[in-house]
């Protein structure tokens, strides 16, 4: 989404407009053209119009709803010419056409109701058909617009469910990346510093005190695993490269999400837990191991930002779950590292 | 030199946009020479009831002659006849009978011009609308100088204006919007004219401290000075801001000043404060971070002059082709068409400080450049000196005679409307290399 890019002091409205209108245009979707609309119109049409292309029953129901048209038949008749003189008997429609020329010269002239009638008998005649056919036409047209109607529903509904699949994937996007902006700039708070290889040993090595007892406790567990090397300084066994910071990631994940796994744990203050703890090995037990050990020449993120969440800390401490059976226990939220957002590589 | 000034309503109380413009004006040039205000004993531009007393009085020391008005407006009349001559087809004597019952018909002001045309060298006529401009304008061709203030409404689209605008002497325009629409209208290209409008008296040092206190106005807001009515776009200006506070990004409430005509939407974030003295006005335009200007309709709005004169940004309604080209031509204010340009420009303003203070300067130097008071004296006493070496007037077309007034030829004014240019003028640069006002 572009923001404002003019950035000095003679600003040119129409220039900013032309950017307010396109960010609105990227909000809203494609702008589509006239031309491009009447293309999918038309498109769509023809899908509906499409008898595979129906994907239900309910036209098949619609249709038993309504019966079949038949045209109703309506009363006529038929006047010719000779239909006033008509009689079953001979006879008589003899005389009547004999004396015709009477009638039509003494009392009135009966040929232009002849007329009219005939007329009025066709038109009725016609009018009929006509209707017959524009009703059948227009229950046709009843069907058609059924079906289309109920492809659109089908089509609105699954639009709609897309639509809110999409929110949700836009809101799960969002939120990941403001934990990402926010775990940018936590790392950009930190110093980092890494020693060389030259200077690991020259550095006064931390006084037996100061090694955490969880790094204590934790000392055995890979012995029993897997035999480690022994580790330079304290004699301490030294796990792998990953494992430590494995393990870190997995108990942030457990702890409360991105809040927590970003801005530290408990351990961000190991000395003063432990010293509330009976003894030194329920304190062993209690302590959270990040960063409680501070590695040799490292000052880790955690140390810099512990401080920014000690509601964090507080509830970690009341779970009061040994670290290690944490560590050891399988992820039971099933949750992968990587779903809460969680920093790699740390 | 003696000027005359001709106006529908005059005086200190009176608030409406021409009357105020005239005052201004009239106030202006007096310190040039002699001014004499020709005006009615109106106050209210509905009615035209007589409410003041006929003859001369000083208002702010300048004399002002008043004349009562023959008739008020009768609505129900008046609205059978502009819905005649807007909507339908009709002839120059129902154009003529619609002036009568729009008003302010005041033939004695129109005696007094024609009797007294000679003692004054010039007479501008505000607001070409009303019975006094187009009479009166008649009375003393050779010497009228006409201020139109014309809005993009139907009644321009009325045919008998357009000799008004091509036999008087000069048109003073209030934008080159309004120029252009009055120039396709009626053909006046030959007539001097130029894009004047009219300065403001804003305070060197409003005090927005002193109104966030006195008002106990908190926080960022947005501010809008009128009248509230819908004919102003008050109306949508609150279903847009509503929208707008939706948004839970944006911070700003919405600070309401002047008479309402609607009811104010209820929420905490709108504060609608009333009718309020130019100094707390002043001082509430100085606090805000942005002044709306939803009208549809405008010729000038001196509102946003002033805002540019504090140096406030301004946004306003797109569809206003003056708004809109006021806003491109001083860069100064965004402009929107709908509710989405309408929040998304907002949030611009609102987020982004510099463009906000950007906007700002740039408006303090249009005003300073096109709108101080010395550039307006000045625009007149030029166009006055242009006028007098010019030569003399044509005559005035008479008006048609007693079949000529019944023949039903005329189009709809609504249809001439609909067929007059468009748009805001954005070329940045009048011929002369100036930059438009």
């Amino acid at each position: 989404m572009p923001e404002f890019n003019v950035r000095s002091d003679s600003v040119n409205v129409e220039h900013i407009m032309e950017q307010i209108r396109a960010r609105i245009r990227e909000k809203r979707g494609v702008d589509y053209t006239e031309e491009q609309i009447r293309e999918l119109a038309a498109v769509k049409l023809e899908k509906f119009l499409d008898p595979r292309g129906v994907r239900s029953d309910l036209l098949d129901q619609f249709r038993k709803a309504m019966p079949a048209y038949e045209p109703p038949v309506l009363p006529n008749y038929s006047f010719e010419s000779d239909t006033l003189f008509e009689s079953h008997r001979g006879i008589i429609r003899f005389f009547r056409k004999l004396f015709h020329p009477l009638l039509k010269l003494f009392l009135f002239n009966p040929n232009p109701l002849i007329r009219a009638l005939n007329i009025q008998s066709q038109l009725n005649t016609m009018y009929a058909d006509r209707e017959a056919q524009r009703e059948s036409s227009r229950r046709a047209m009843d069907q058609l617009y059924y079906e289309l109607i109920h492809n659109l529903v089908l089509e609105l509904t699954r639009t709609g469910i897309e639509v809110k699949n999409l929110k949700m994937r836009v809101e799960s996007l969002s939120s990941r990346l403001e934990f990402n902006e926010r775990r940018a700039r936590a790392l950009e708070s930190a110093v980092v510093y890494k020693p060389s290889e030259e200077e690991r040993p020259s550095r006064p090595s931390p006084p037996a005190a100061a090694v955490s007892p969880q790094a204590v406790q934790t000392t055995p567990q890979p012995q029993t695993s897997s035999p480690q090397p022994p580790h330079p300084q304290g004699g301490v066994p030294q796990e792998g490269p990953g494992q430590r910071s494995r393990r870190r990631r997995r108990r942030r994940g457990r702890r409360g999400g991105p809040v927590a796994g970003q801005f530290g744990s408990p351990g961000g203050s190991p000395q003063p837990a432990i010293g509330t703890t009976d003894g030194p090995t329920e304190a062993v037990s209690e302590t959270p191991t990040a960063s409680a050990t501070p590695e040799p020449g490292a000052v880790s993120v955690s140390s810099a930002s512990a401080s920014d969440d000690r509601s964090d800390a507080t509830s970690g401490q009341a779970l009061g779950a040994p670290d290690a059976a944490e560590d050891d226990a399988p992820d039971d939220d099933g949750a992968p590292d990587t779903g809460s957002g969680e920093p790699r590589g740390q | 030199m003696k000027v005359a000034v001709v106006v529908q309503r005059y005086g200190t109380s009176i608030n409406g946009g021409a009357e105020l413009h005239a005052r201004y004006i009239a106030e202006r040039l007096a310190r040039h020479g002699e001014v004499e205000v020709l005006t009615t004993c109106a106050t209210d531009y509905v009615t035209w009831r007589n409410e003041l007393s006929p003859g001369v009085e000083q208002v702010n020391g300048v004399s002002v002659r008043r004349f009562p008005v023959k008739h008020e407006r009768d609505p129900r009349v008046f609205g059978r006849r502009q819905e005649r001559v807007f909507a339908h087809r009709h002839s120059i004597g129902d154009e003529l009978d619609w002036l009568d019952a729009e008003g302010p018909t005041t033939p004695a002001l129109v005696d007094h011009i024609a009797r007294h045309a000679g003692e004054y060298a010039f007479c501008l006529f505000f607001s070409y609308r009303y019975y006094h401009a187009f009479y009166g304008a008649r009375a003393a061709a050779d010497r009228a100088i006409l201020v139109p203030t014309a809005e993009r409404d139907a009644t321009i689209g009325l045919s008998i204006f357009n000799p008004l605008f091509r036999n008087v002497r000069a048109v003073m325009y209030n934008s080159p919007e309004e120029r252009t629409m009055i120039q396709a209208v009626s053909g006046n290209e030959s007539v001097a004219g130029v894009v004047v409008g009219v300065g403001s008296d804003v305070p060197s040092n409003p005090q927005p401290g002193r109104f966030r206190q006195k008002y106990n106005v908190r926080g960022p807001f947005a501010v809008y000075v009128g009248r509230i009515d819908e004919n102003k776009g008050c109306k949508e200006l609150f279903d847009f801001f509503e929208g707008y506070l939706q948004d839970p990004h944006g911070k700003l409430s919405l600070v309401l000043v002047g008479n309402s005509l609607l009811p104010i939407p209820q929420h905490p974030r709108i504060r609608h404060l009333g009718f309020l003295n130019d100094a707390d006005k002043f001082d509430a335009m100085a606090a805000a971070d942005v002044l709306f200007m939803p009208s549809y309709y405008e010729s000038l709005s001196m509102v946003a002059l002033e805002a540019w004169a504090l140096g406030r940004p301004v946004l306003a309604n797109g569809r206003c082709d003056v708004l809109k080209g006021q806003c491109i031509r001083s860069n100064a204010g965004l402009y929107y068409d709908n509710a989405q340009e309408f929040a998304e420009t907002l949030k611009a303003i609102e987020q982004n400080r510099w463009l906000g203070g950007t906007l700002g300067r740039n408006g303090r130097q249009f005003f300073r450049e096109h709108y101080d008071w010395p550039v307006i004296e000045r625009k007149y006493l030029d166009m006055f000196d242009r006028v007098r070496h010019a030569p003399a007037a044509r005559a005035i077309e008479p008006l048609p005679g007693w079949f000529d007034r019944r023949r039903q030829d005329l189009p709809a004014a609504e249809e001439v409307l609909a067929r007059l240019p468009t748009g805001p003028v954005t070329g940045h640069r009048q011929p002369d290399g100036r930059r438009w006002a």
